[in-house]
């Protein structure tokens, strides 16, 4: 009975994985999966268009988009709603994947709305680390700093 | 790819620790104290012997 009822599912999801094969168009749909290690954004949403900054150029990606995987640089991610809300999230880094049938995941280590920086606090942050990138010792310590200088600068950028 | 940062041994791991982390202290101070919990993480060890967890003595030795 078992036996018979496994093979019914195997076959129906046989049909399935060619139907899709055939298929193998783009969707006019974009889903997108936004998540970070702090909160969870978008759970396969259907967006209009998101704009993200990565190590080779900010992009936007609409429905359709060519597959892409890209390294995130901390920066703002803009996701414009299928009704046209446009809503800021600021990410630290990650990854973000385009595939083939439209859908999209956004990867972050920590993601925020820009409305939760506090931008006197990125401003001082900047120029604490500012001042530890001019005393740093070594290589290692120097671009430490430097990273944390470019964040708190993308942070004072996005929060003003 | 070549940053000033990469080329002084840091991976981009590292560059997202750092990136994380600066973000996190540029909270609103409400959601600061939670998030700054994110900073740490921990990983405990447990030797297992025959197929036990080893005692207590030698976890700590590890």
């Amino acid at each position: 009975m078992s036996i018979v009822k496994n093979a019914r599912l195997l076959a129906t999801r046989g049909a399935r994985l060619a139907q899709n094969q055939s298929r193998r168009n783009y969707s006019d749909e974009m889903k997108l999966t936004f998540a970070a290690a702090n909160k969870t954004f978008y759970d396969a949403a259907v967006v209009r268009q998101i704009d993200v900054p990565s190590f080779s150029g900010a992009f936007g990606i609409l429905a359709k988009h060519v597959p892409t995987l890209a390294v995130l640089k901390p920066g703002v991610v803009q996701v414009v709603e299928n009704d046209g809300k446009l809503t800021k999230y600021f990410v630290s880094s990650g990854s973000v994947t385009v595939n083939e049938d439209s859908s999209v995941q956004v990867l972050a280590e920590e993601a925020h709305n820009v409305a939760d920086i506090d931008v006197n606090e990125a401003r001082q942050l900047l120029s604490k680390y500012q001042s530890q990138l001019s005393s740093a010792g070594d290589d290692k310590a120097k671009a430490e700093a430097a990273i944390a200088v470019e964040v708190a600068e993308a942070l004072v950028k996005a929060a003003e | 790819m070549t940053n000033a940062w990469r080329a002084a041994g840091i991976t981009y791991i590292q560059y997202s620790n750092i990136a994380a982390r600066v973000l996190r202290e540029a909270l609103r101070t409400e959601l600061r104290a939670d998030a700054a919990k994110r900073n740490e993480s921990h990983v405990k060890f447990t030797p297992w012997a025959n197929g036990r967890p080893a005692p207590r003595q030698n976890q700590s030795e590890s």
